[in-house]
């Protein structure tokens, strides 16, 4: 017993002496440790709201639970009646249809309005343009898609109604498969769009002036100038805007299950809806979860894929 | 003599501390609660928060040591209601008082979340209240509150699906409010009459509409048809409410200890005709396209003139008063005889969590809620009637008389006049089921899909869902 308790205060004294040595090297080790206490209300708030959960989703993901009984173990079962799943399918391809929809629109729509606000000179006017765009990404996706439930409904909507006094026909918006998920893109990028916006406005802000001038002095100008110089000096915004805008639309859920809750049939039901109607309403939380565990994978693959793709073709100044 | 007094350093940081607590103190909610108090979490849905406020002021004017804690969860129809509660539950927070409509009763009870209430009713000292109450409840709301002999809700209000007519809409083309025996034919008859299209052939003034959902939607069509998306059997017990309560009622010969929805049968052919007849409409133009949701876009359009019949029961009355619709301006019927007229109904009501650590206090709260008090201070019944109240005293015409319509003995009529009027099919299982129903329908009213191919595949995934459920039903 005496000799365990004499370990113990020497261990202790061995981590104190370890530390607090008047040396370069306590010195360093002393600041260390100090950096790592900094980091650690971080860390701790990353393991508990983050990759806790996406352990415990893992763990889930192997049961079949439905909260009120018992969870039974069933290995992958989860998993391999996901692939045979038609829905799980449909919303998959539901959703990558979206994400490269909203992505290209918000990404390419953002980065012209952004080169049209920043030739702007008057200050306030471009504060205007600058708030005008940014302020629907203020909103909740849930009012959003309310109030443009309204606006996009086919026989009672304002839209249709400015369009067929103009001659047009009434056009199904939300109640048409071939149509919908192309409506709802349009309404997340025009609720994203401040986003991509507001980055390539600050990129164009920082453009270096050095070579600017030197494309000047070289002659490129217009279309040419935008393509080889200004776009090449954009590309650490564009991969950043592209991919925090694929790691959104991949999760897209709001705006559908509000407007159409994932119809009319299938036609607007993302992978995100899936996973909530089979956890929350079929009350299937293993399953549930995974699904959303082929969510986070991924993303998390199309990230990196992105990243690499864009390897050699992003320019950091 | 200098009494100047010098603040140490160790005085300031005392002050500092004191100081600085009693900030943090002022910031806090006081509330003092005394120490045999009782906090009872009651689950409500939107508006509730207000509308239980009467209910709560009258059981703390009771019982002063309870103090009633709202949880407000909002949905767009009942079964996301349910969802949330269930997120709830899963999240590990408790509830004591939990708000369901016939959607969801059954999920609730199957779960072992609601806890019956038999006993409950069966011992109290006041049987004159229980007496009265079931007296003044048709047995049908009873019967669709129960599940394998047992009552989990004593009904607070239900809503069966009549038809309304925006009156106006129906003298312009020169029709009159149809007589209760009107049929599926005059009911064409009129939407077709009264749908008006502008040149270009788009419509301007709608037939008819309804909404996606399970409830009204177009299952009031399938009952009338003959069919129903399940098979519709009673469960035995429910004996001591009947025998107890229901003694010399004819309308409670013959029923059971709630319903049994056992097995799928919505590819039936009455299902597939009723389906035929909401896509002939829509193709039509009769019928807008159909959008999912409670209806409160149509409500909108009813108001201002520009659709003429829709589905919806008594809660319409107060809703279209609120949109500036004047008395006379719309008026209600039975629905219309196909085959037969067999109407379908909701009910809802408050269930009691098995986990709720103040039981009797929560069950006081029901009690209040469904008494003649609760009714009389309600805001769901006065001044005008958002929902109709299951006690058929206060369902009768002089409760609709701020708001109208003039047919409103239709209401209760429809349970009491019609002995074949059952609750919509809500097994323990309804959550996923709508989402299967509402999505083949869309799959037909959008004309991806022929009405018989989708309710073959309907059915497909009904089955499929049915055979993963487990034995909720006895033998």
């Amino acid at each position: 017993m005496s000799k365990s308790i004499t370990q113990t205060n020497e261990s202790q004294g061995g981590i104190f002496h370890w530390l607090f040595q008047d040396t370069m090297e306590g010195l360093r080790r002393r600041r260390a440790v100090l950096g790592y206490l900094f980091l650690l209300p971080t860390l701790l708030g990353i393991f508990i709201f983050t990759a806790g959960p996406i352990f415990v989703s893992f763990g889930l993901s192997l049961f079949r639970w439905n909260i009120f009984r018992p969870p039974d173990f069933v290995a992958l079962d989860n998993f391999e009646r996901l692939l045979a799943d038609r829905r799980v399918i449909i919303g998959l391809g539901n959703t990558l249809r979206f994400t490269i929809m909203a992505v290209a629109s918000q990404v390419s729509i953002g980065l012209i309005l952004a080169l049209a606000v920043h030739r702007i000179n008057r200050v306030w006017l471009r504060y205007y343009f600058r708030t005008a765009y940014f302020l629907p990404l203020l909103m909740s996706g849930a009012s959003v898609a309310v109030f443009m439930g309204y606006i996009f409904h086919k026989e009672f909507g304002p839209l249709n109604y400015y369009l067929t006094l103009l001659g047009l026909p009434q056009i199904p918006w939300l109640t048409n498969s071939d149509l919908v998920m192309i409506s709802i893109a349009i309404i997340s990028a025009w609720r994203n769009l401040g986003f991509t916006f507001l980055i390539f406005l600050g990129g164009l802000s920082n453009l270096s002036q050095e070579v600017l001038d030197a494309a000047d002095v070289d002659g490129a100008q217009g279309f040419r100038r935008l393509w080889s110089v200004v776009i090449p000096l954009l590309s650490p915004q564009i991969l950043f805007a592209t991919v925090t805008g694929v790691i959104g639309a991949l999760q897209v859920f709001d705006e559908p299950y509000i407007m159409t809750r994932g119809g009319p049939g299938n036609a607007s039901r993302t992978l995100v809806m899936v996973m909530y109607e089979h956890a929350f309403k079929d009350i299937e939380f293993g399953y549930g979860s995974a699904i959303a565990i082929v969510v986070f994978l991924m993303i998390l693959i199309m990230s990196i894929v992105q990243m690499w793709l864009w390897r050699s073709r992003v320019f950091y100044q | 003599m200098s009494a100047e007094k010098k603040m140490s350093r160790r005085d300031l940081l005392k002050l500092a501390a004191a100081g600085g607590t009693g900030l943090v103190m002022s910031g806090l909610p006081v509330r003092v609660i005394a120490q045999d108090s009782v906090t009872i979490k009651v689950q409500t849905a939107g508006l509730d928060d207000n509308t239980l406020q009467p209910v709560a002021d009258i059981m703390i004017a009771r019982h002063p040591h309870v103090n009633v804690e709202w949880v407000v969860l909002t949905g767009i129809d009942h079964e996301e209601v349910a969802a949330k509660i269930l997120a709830l539950v899963a999240a590990g927070e408790s509830i004591d008082v939990g708000y369901a409509a016939t959607e969801a009763c059954q999920l609730f009870a199957g779960q072992g979340l609601a806890a019956p209430l038999d006993a409950r009713i069966t011992s109290d000292p006041d049987q004159d209240f229980w007496t009265d109450f079931f007296s003044d409840v048709h047995p049908s709301l009873t019967e669709a509150m129960m599940y394998e002999g047992s009552l989990y809700e004593p009904p607070r209000d239900f809503n069966a699906a009549n038809m309304y007519f925006n009156t106006n809409v129906l003298a312009e083309n020169g029709f009159d409010v149809p007589g209760e025996d009107w049929t599926k034919d005059d009911f064409v008859e009129i939407a077709r009459a009264t749908t008006k299209k502008d040149d270009a052939g788009n419509t301007e003034i709608f037939g008819y509409a309804w909404t996606n959902r399970l409830w009204g939607s177009w299952m009031p069509w399938i009952f009338v048809a003959g069919g129903n998306l399940y098979t519709e059997e009673r469960a035995p017990g429910g004996d001591w409410v009947w025998d107890g309560y229901y003694d010399g009622d004819m309308a409670a010969d013959g029923r059971g200890g709630g319903f049994r929805w056992r097995e799928p049968v919505a590819n039936s052919p009455e299902v597939v005709e009723a389906l035929q007849l909401v896509v002939d409409l829509w193709q039509e133009g009769v019928t807008p396209d159909i959008a999912m949701g409670t209806g409160q876009t149509l409500t909108g359009f009813y108001s201002t003139g520009l659709l003429c019949m829709t589905p919806a029961g008594g809660f319409w009355a107060g809703r279209l008063g609120n949109e500036g619709m004047a008395k006379g301006d719309f008026d209600v019927q039975y629905w219309p005889n196909w085959r037969n007229q067999k109407h379908q109904f909701g009910t809802g009501g408050h269930w009691l969590s098995n986990t709720s650590t103040a039981p009797d206090e929560a069950w006081e709260f029901m009690k209040i809620e469904v008494s003649r008090e609760g009714f009389d201070s309600s805001i769901f019944f006065n001044p005008v009637i958002i929902t109709t109240p299951s006690r058929r005293s206060y369902s009768q015409a002089d409760a609709f008389e701020p708001t109208g319509p003039a047919n409103s003995d239709v209401f209760y009529g429809t349970l009491d006049d019609h002995p074949s009027t059952s609750p919509i099919p809500a097994p323990p299982w309804s959550n996923p089921m709508t989402t299967i129903f509402t999505t083949y329908t869309g799959f037909a009213m959008s004309g991806e899909m022929g009405p018989q191919q989708a309710l073959d595949e309907m059915q497909a995934e009904l089955e499929s869902l049915t055979n993963r459920q487990p034995d909720y039903y006895g033998e």
